[in-house]
Order: C-alpha cells, then structure tokens, then sequence
C-alpha cells in the first residue's frame, strides 16, 4: 500500500491536488448538510425549513461523504505514515472528529423525534463545535512545526 | 505582470512581514479553507434545488433567500482571509497560473450568479435556471481544484 500510493502520487501528474479536492469537496457537502442542519437546529439559518424534513434530506449526504473523505485521505497517509502518525495535530484531528461522527449519529436519530428539544440543541451546539473544530486541525496539520517548534 | 510595483510593495509592508513569519498564516489558511467550503457547501444547496433535484417541496425563492446571506458572509471571510494569504508572497500568487485560473474561476462563478439572478429567478425559466445550476457546480469544484493547486507549483 505504501509503495502504490507513494508511486500513483509521485507518478500521476495533478493527481495530489485531485485527491485533496475530493477530500475538500466532502468537507463542502459536510459543511451543507450536518453542519447547515446544526444551524437549522439551533435557530440560526434556514428558518422556513423543516427540521425533520431537512434531517432526512441532507443526513444521508453525510453518510455517503465519510467513506470518500477516508479514501481521499489516506493515500497521503500511506505514502508517509511517520509525517501523520507522529503528528499530534493529526491525533488531534481524529480526537474530534470520532465525536463528530458519533453526534452525526445521534444527531440523525433525535433531530426527527425531538427536533425541538434543549437536549438537541445541546447536541447541534458540540456538532457544529466540533466539524469546525475537525476542519482546523486537519490543515493545521501540515503546520505542527508552528505549535511544537522542532528542536 | 501589470502593477509590478503594487504588489512588491504589499509585500513589504509591515502586515505582509507579521503574517508571512508568524502563525498567522496557517491560521488564515484555515480559517479560509474552513470559509471557502462553506462557501461551496451553501452553494451546493441552491444549485441542487435548481437542478430539481432536492428540496423541491420549497419554492427555488425560499431556498435561495435563506442561503445566499450565509455564503456572502462565509464569502466575504474566505476573501478577506485570502487576502491576508496574498500579502507576504503577493508577486509569486500572481504570476502562479493556478492562482490565475482560480481567478478566472471566480469571475465566471460571479457571471453565472448574475445570469441567474437577472434572468433566470425572474421568470418560470426552469431550463435556464438547471443550466445555471450545473454550471455554479462545474465552476466551484474548479475553484477550490485551482485554489488547491496553487500550492503544487514552485
């Protein structure tokens, strides 16, 4: 695995930057569907919109996304383990976003039973909280050195 | 390269030097990833209803008016951020030819906007408005394609 992805990325023109695209595109359509319904949920956008409508609408979306955002992703991982691996801001990245999933989750199955409810709205808060907090991370982690000086 | 002179000096001011040796670069850049892609995401969603092929229980005017304000907001950050990007290598971004199809980009992305909101919202113009739906999909994945590009040229 890491000889085929260091060999496609290296040996492929433009094929980095396709691959980081995809990756970017599914944070767009994170960004439409969970994080957008995080919004609906806590009042702030798209008022008109059925909370339990647009759950069954743009949830899927994000199910769909996951497994493309981990396809794009780990190529880069494969063809340099030890740049991710003994990176804290790539540890730190998944540390946020296996919450962010597991409230996705949730978050799919309150937001058409309660819609309404403070406990959703609790949920909706940390959600958007944390996609935000994911998407940091994973492009600070091309600049860990800015954190950790290297000694 | 036009304003030759403007764009060494944006890269000599003081501002310029603060985010080209400092953390806040990164931190621009991320904030303007994070901005861009809600920019698209939003942008996403108006073109699938015009496309008919979501939320078609709202009428196209709903669904536009309670987005459009959220991607000018994220849209005015990710430029402001941008440009704060620009600043400390402003004579390098703007011969780099990812940088200029980026541009390019933008500017088609701004036309087909206007196309739709002058004539193809005005009317029951279904077709137009699909077209212009496909086409803000085509020109915004080739924003962000060009925008990540910028970075492989040396």
């Amino acid at each position: 695995m890491h000889d085929a992805a260091v060999y496609l990325l290296s040996n492929v023109p433009g094929l980095p930057p396709i691959v980081q695209t995809v990756h970017l595109l599914g944070i767009a359509v994170i960004m439409s569907s969970v994080v957008l319904l995080d919004l609906r949920i806590l009042g702030l956008a798209l008022p008109s919109q059925d909370v339990q409508e647009l759950t069954r609408r743009v949830m899927p979306w994000v199910w769909w996304t996951l497994p493309i955002m981990a396809l794009s992703g780990l190529p880069f991982v494969f063809a340099r383990p030890q740049r991710y691996f003994t990176n804290p801001v790539f540890g730190l990245k998944f540390a946020l976003l296996l919450p962010a999933i597991a409230l996705a989750a949730v978050l799919h199955f309150v937001s058409v039973r309660k819609p309404d409810a403070a406990s959703t709205k609790v949920i909706a808060a940390i959600s958007l909280l944390l996609w935000i907090c994911v998407v940091l991370a994973g492009r600070w982690i091309a600049y860990v050195d800015y954190l950790i000086p290297v000694e | 390269m036009p304003f030759e002179q403007f764009w060494t000096w944006l890269e000599m001011t003081p501002l310029a030097a603060r985010i080209g040796e400092s953390a806040w670069f990164p931190f621009l850049e991320s904030v303007h990833v994070l901005s861009a892609m809600f920019v698209v995401g939003t942008v996403l969603m108006a073109d699938l209803r015009l496309l008919g092929w979501s939320a078609r229980r709202y009428p196209l005017n709903v669904i536009t008016d309670e987005i459009v304000p959220w991607t000018w907001g994220a849209f005015v950050i990710a430029v402001v951020t941008g440009v704060g990007l620009l600043m400390p290598r402003a004579s390098w971004y703007v011969v780099n030819p990812a940088f200029l199809a980026k541009v390019v980009l933008l500017m088609l992305a701004g036309v087909n906007m206007l196309v739709l909101h002058f004539f193809a919202l005005r009317t029951e113009r279904v077709r137009l408005q699909m077209t212009t739906g496909a086409c803000s999909l085509l020109v915004w994945a080739g924003v962000v394609l060009a925008g990540r590009w910028i970075g492989h040229l040396s």
